[in-house]
This record gives C-alpha cells, structure tokens and sequence, in this order.
C-alpha cells in the first residue's frame, strides 16, 4: 500500500469547462511534451466511452495522486466508478457550477452512510 | 457641414440605433430580473424585454453560458443589419469596431497553433464580431512561421502585427504580451483613423471614450504586472499613447512598483482622482453607479482596490458611453451603442450567474446604464 | 470427538505443544480484537470527517465557481487561454504517512511551488479577478486534497479492519475450537490407552500368579514324593517378590 504512492504527485481532473479553467488557474495543469495532458474536459457532446476511457487511463496512471471528476460527468459512468476499488488514485467526485452536490449519489459517501447507519 | 449630410448616408441607420438604444434594459427591468429565484423565471422576465423570446427554444436547464451566447448572437444580428447598409466613412469605422474583438480571435488562434491543436474548434470559439474572411485560412498554418508569412498578413490586422512584431517574436513572447501591443496599436491606430477620416463631434467623443480605454489599461497593466516576470521596459511598450495620462502619467507608471504610485499618478487627472479616493475610503458605500464593489472579504489592500477599480471603470467605460447619445449627427453612437449592450450582456449574465449558483447578495454588483 | 481438529499423534509431547498453541491463540485474539476496536474508533472518527467535508466541499467549490464568475464578468471568457497555457504543474500533492495502529495511512499534503504560467493573464484587464479566482480555488483545492487523504484513509482503514475481523473471526471460530478439539482428542486418546495398559498388567499378573501357583502345587508335590527338599520353593518363592511388587507400582503411577 505504502509503496504505490510514490512518485504519485499530479491532480487529474475530468470535467465540464469552468470546473477545469478554475483548477487550471490553482496551478494543476500539467502537460507533457507528447500533449498528454492530465485534464479532460467533457461538454453535453462528449461520448460516455470517452470519458470511460479517460476514466481508465486516469486510474491506470502511475502519477496521478488524486482524480476529480465532476458529479454530473461521474453519474454518467456510475457503475465504472462504483466498481474502482483501488487506494491509488483516489476518486473525489466534485461539484460543478451548475449541478450542486448531491451527497446521495457519491460512490464513498454511500459507502460512509451504510456504515454509519448500522 | 457635415450635419448637413449626414443624414443622407447616415440618418436612417442613426434611427435605427436609436431605436435599438430605446431597447436597453432599465433601472426597473434590472429590478425585476434580479428577483428571479429561477433561471426559468429569469427567462420569462427577459421576454418582457426587448430580448423577446430568444431562449424560446433552448431546451432546459438553461445553463448561464446559454444566455451569454444567445444574447450575444441577437447583439451581433443587429450589428451586421447597420453594416451591411452603412455607407462610407462609417463602414470604415464599424470595420474598425470589429477589429478588437479580431485581435481576441487572432490570439485565441496563434494560441491554438503554437500547441499544435486543431484549429477548426477554435473557430467555433472566436467572437462573431471578430471574424473576419481569411480566419479560416488561419486554420491552414501548422506553425508560427507559417501563421505570420502566409496567413496574418492578409488579415486587416496586418499593420499592427508588422510594425511591433516579427514572426520571432510570435514563438518566444508571452501571448498576453502579445495582446496587449496589438491592442495598443488598435487603439492607436483607431483613434488616428477617425481623426484624419471623420473629424469633427465623432472625434471629440470617440477621443474621450478611447483615451479612458487607454488609461484604463495602463492603469490595469500596471497594476496587474506587479509582482509578474514582465518587465519596466516591456511595460512600458505596452501603454497606449493616446490616453490622458500620456506622456507624463505613463512614464511614471511605467516605473510604478505599488499601488500608492499607481494613485498618486492618477491624482493629476481630475477625472480618475475619485477611482481611488472611494476605493480606499470604504469599499461599501459612497458609490455612484449603485452598489458596485463589494470585496469587503478581501483581505490585500491591492487586490481589494483593484477589484473595485475595476467596477469604476465600468461604470465610468458606461457613462462616457451614455454622453455620446447627447449628440447628434455623428459615428460614435454606433460605437456606443454596441459598447453598451456588449455590457448589458456582461450584466444580464453577471445576475444569471447569481441566479444559478444562490448569491444573492451580490446580485447587485452590476452596473446598470439607465 | 466432535468438530474437526488438528491429523496429529496423540503423544504427550503433542498435548504440551497444542495447549501452548491454543494459549498463543488465545493471545493473538485478545491483541487484535483490541488492535480491531482502535481502529474502529479511529475509522468513526475518520467516517464523521468525511461526511462533513464532502458537504463542507459543496460550499466551498460554489464559492470558487463564484469567483470564477466574476472573472468572467471582468475579463471575458478566458477559459481556452488557459487550457492551452497550461504546461507544469505548479499545485502539486506530496504523499506523508500516519501511523495507526500498525497500519500505514497515506495522506496527501500540498505541495505548491510558485508557478508563472497564468502570470499574466487579463493583463489588459481583469487581473485582478484572475488572481483573486486563482487563490479561491487553490483554497479549495486544498479542501479537496485534504478530503483526498480522508477518504484514502477512509479506504484503507475499511479494508484493515475487514482483514482484522476476518482474523478475529477465524482465530474465534476456527483456531480455538479445532485446538480444543485436538487437545480434547489427545486426552481421551491417552486416557484410552492407560486403561489398555492397566488391563494388559492385571493381565499378566493374573498369569503370573497362576503359573506360580501351579509351580508351587508342582513343588509340593515333588516334596511330598520325595520328602527332602522342601525349603527349595521358599527360595523360589522369594524370587516371585519383585514382580508382584512391580505391579503394585505400576497401578500407583497410572492412579
């Protein structure tokens, strides 16, 4: 468990426009020479494979510390998300300007209310 | 003289703005939109207004870029009506309205070429008043050199890139630094333009209207690049030299390191003393164009009076803008006009935006026209 | 003989090795039934602070898409500039670890380092706000970051105290009952075959004991036919002695 983080220090984001230029802004950005870039930016047009496949190559990365993706996006690959039980990285499911938090539908929080409710 | 025929060529379309101007959102309509709880009730109070119903067929939830957008579109609808039957000189001169918003698409474009991405989404993203017929050749340039020899010099914005730039300079310089000399160029440029072609009461506002666009971006510039990797010398490349601050102000902001400096330069210009006076006194009241300015919350005293510095300006941007109706028989209604409505969109967006994520309390920071 | 228990040969050496085994059991329930309830207080802890900053996130990340609002308003949409400046990244997480109870949580911690990438955005106007917009969401960032190691935290405490219960479980249900059962097994076994021991002896004591008394009626009759050499069987009678004294003992040391 210890080792797998190490040399994991980037953010990766999946994202609508303004969630992205604002964690852009904070400094996130990271983009490699071959235009491998660790945001994906995800409008009403994107197909679900894409993202599923970002999701994928996100997780699949050996740099990536933390994902953040946007409720609205990770709805539309729930049951990708709710499958992925890797420590690394971790999955934090954002808001989005104009879908606010809904903590009934987060993958850990559900997790968190079942085990607190027993 | 000009009066005399100026209605000839002119007087329809000055109607026909006029009109348009009768249309702008008033103290009252702003009222009412601002106690929307919804985006959907937002919509319904728009189509009381001279919006009509251009978010009829949008399919909900309307998203805040949705109405920027469609607003927008019915802003540029109107400006292509007065220029495809505008006559000379004012075709010349709408042609050099565009030409700002241009040098946006033109960055936006090098921008997109320098990271070798594909530049037909670009176009989707550039202004409609910006675009100009040769923009889609500029999708054809794979690389900086190829953008600067073949492509930007057939564009109207040729001049401004061959006097200050070489394709050199394209690869290496940061792309706002870029911006900002085209720009300044613009305005220079402009502002000699409607001198030597026009004349007369449309330059007399136009200067006033461009040399507080000058000034308030050598004021901005400064005060922005502090703290920044730019340079003086640059700095001082990028002030626009037609402004009321030139030549003394501009040279002591180019050397300005805080923003006491910043204030002390503009106390010579009767016009910007109160820009900081209010600024620094409170941040809440004592503000004329209504509520603007709020950043009580942050704590930098810089950032803090920029911030507001900034609602000033607009504020300020809308009241020169508001003078030029005063007159008749000359161009810079038309700039005017669409100057204001290009800021009733910022506003109507600014209260859709509060609207849409819950903050209330700030719904007022606007700037209303009438 | 009921349940399984442990293929082993039922020795006394055994007994002495499966009491020690299941004593050590008994041990290593107690340890992690204890080490099971630290961290179950620990993962409570933890639980609470993950609800409250997922909900404390929805706050925050509200203000910041405010913020950038107001860049909007200020400057334009300046969204594509800086997607396409975007190059190193300067906001960073750096990976520190805590210690509970023997097991290694991860946690995140910010690593910023001065980044110019964005400097000079909205230079021409709007700077301000591009600042302002930029510290918000560093601020939230590092909201998120922390609720990052929480929830990693979250993760792997949950999978830990599984493995703990899981153990608890076997050592409880499993370990314990099957060396009982063996010891239990070895016992009786023993017992079993002291009572086969015992039998054989009395076995062959009885024997013993006839074929003496058959010497002895033979003996007598001899001296009878012969008259003399009547002190002959005491001796032999002597030599008896032992092995019926041998018995004796052997019963004492299996009662």
């Amino acid at each position: 468990m210890a080792q797998s983080q190490e040399g994991r220090n980037l953010l990766a984001i999946i994202g609508d426009e303004d969630s992205i230029t604002g964690v852009l802004l904070a400094g996130i950005g990271q983009v490699a020479h071959n235009q491998q870039k660790n945001f994906v930016i995800v409008d009403a047009k994107t197909q679900v494979s894409t993202i599923e496949s970002a999701f994928n190559d996100f997780t699949a990365r050996k740099d990536v510390a933390i994902l953040l993706i946007n409720q609205h996006i990770a709805e539309k690959i729930r049951p990708t998300v709710d499958k992925y039980h890797q420590t690394f990285p971790t999955i934090l499911e954002i808001p989005s300007k104009d879908h606010p938090y809904d903590p009934s539908k987060d993958s850990i929080l559900k997790r968190v209310q079942k085990l607190v409710g027993d | 003289m000009e009066g005399l025929f100026f209605n000839v060529s002119a007087g329809f379309l000055e109607g026909v703005l006029r009109g348009y101007k009768a249309g702008i959102l008033t103290q009252t309509q702003y009222t009412t939109l601002t106690q929307c709880d919804t985006l959907e009730d937002f919509r319904m109070q728009l189509s009381a207004t001279d919006y009509g119903n251009f978010l009829a067929n949008e399919p909900l939830p309307i998203s805040t870029s949705t109405i920027s957008e469609k607003a927008t579109q019915l802003m540029v609808d109107q400006f292509q009506y007065i220029r495809s039957n505008a006559v000379a000189p004012l075709d010349k001169f709408l042609d050099y309205m565009t030409y700002a918003y241009m040098i946006d698409n033109v960055i936006l474009l090098i921008t997109g070429t320098l990271h070798e991405r594909d530049t037909h989404e670009l176009l989707e993203r550039c202004h409609p008043l910006g675009v100009f017929d040769t923009m889609p050749a500029l999708c054809v340039a794979t690389n900086v050199e190829e953008l600067f020899q073949s492509v930007l010099v057939e564009t109207p914005l040729a001049p401004y890139f061959r006097e200050c730039l070489s394709a050199s300079d394209l690869d290496d310089l940061n792309i706002e630094i870029i911006r900002n000399t085209l720009y300044k160029a613009y305005l220079e440029d402009f502002d000699q333009f409607i001198q030597t072609e026009i004349g007369g009461p449309t330059y007399e506002n136009m200067h006033r209207i461009l040399a507080f666009e000058a000034d308030r971006r050598t004021i901005n510039i400064t005060i922005n690049s502090f703290g920044t990797e730019l340079s003086k010398e640059q700095r001082a490349r990028l002030f626009p030299t037609i402004g009321n601050l030139y030549p003394a102000g501009n040279n002591l902001l180019a050397r300005a390191d805080e923003i006491d400096q910043v204030r002390a330069v503009c106390e010579y210009v009767s016009e910007y003393r109160h820009f900081f006076d209010v600024a620094a006194s409170s941040n809440q009241g004592g503000n004329r164009a209504g509520g603007a300015g709020t950043n009580g919350h942050t704590d930098d005293p810089t950032s803090a009076i920029a911030a507001t510095l900034e609602d000033r300006f607009f504020a300020t941007e809308v009241h020169l803008n508001k003078l030029t109706f005063l007159q008749q028989f000359q161009y810079s209604v038309f700039f005017s006009y669409f100057k204001l409505k290009e800021h009733e969109i910022r506003s109507i967006t600014w209260i859709a935006e509060c609207i849409a994520q819950d903050a209330r309390d700030r719904i007022q920071d606007f700037i209303p026209i009438f | 003989m009921s349940g399984p228990r442990e293929a082993i040969f039922p020795t006394r050496m055994a007994l002495t090795n499966t009491k020690l085994r299941l004593k050590g059991a008994q041990t290593g329930h107690s340890l992690l039934a204890k080490k099971r309830d630290a961290l179950t207080t620990r993962f409570r802890a933890i639980l609470r602070k993950v609800d409250d900053a997922k909900r404390k996130m929805g706050r925050v990340m509200q203000l910041a898409s405010f913020s950038l609002a107001e860049v909007t308003y200020a400057t334009g949409d300046i969204s594509y500039l800086v997607q396409e400046q975007a190059k190193t990244a300067s906001f960073r997480v750096k990976a520190a670890q805590e210690n509970v109870s023997g097991v290694v949580l991860p946690t995140f911690e910010v690593d910023r380092v001065p980044g110019s990438d964005f400097n000079l955005t909205g230079l021409g106007r709007g700077g301000q706000q591009v600042i302002k917009a930029k510290e918000v969401y560093a601020k939230a960032l590092e909201t998120l970051v922390e609720l990052a190691s929480l929830q990693t935290a979250f993760m792997i405490l949950d999978e830990v105290i599984r493995a703990t219960n899981r153990r608890v479980n076997a050592i409880e249900h499993v370990v314990i009952p099957r060396l009982e059962n063996t010891i239990k097994f070895i016992i009786s076994e023993l017992d079993e075959m002291d009572r086969e021991e015992f039998y054989r002896l009395k076995k062959v004591q009885g024997k013993k004991k006839r074929d003496a008394d058959a010497a002895e009626a033979l003996k007598k009759k001899l001296a009878l036919e012969s008259g003399e050499p009547a002190p002959a069987p005491i001796m032999e009678q002597v030599d008896e002695g032992p092995g019926d004294l041998l018995a004796t003992k052997d019963q004492d040391v299996i009662f």
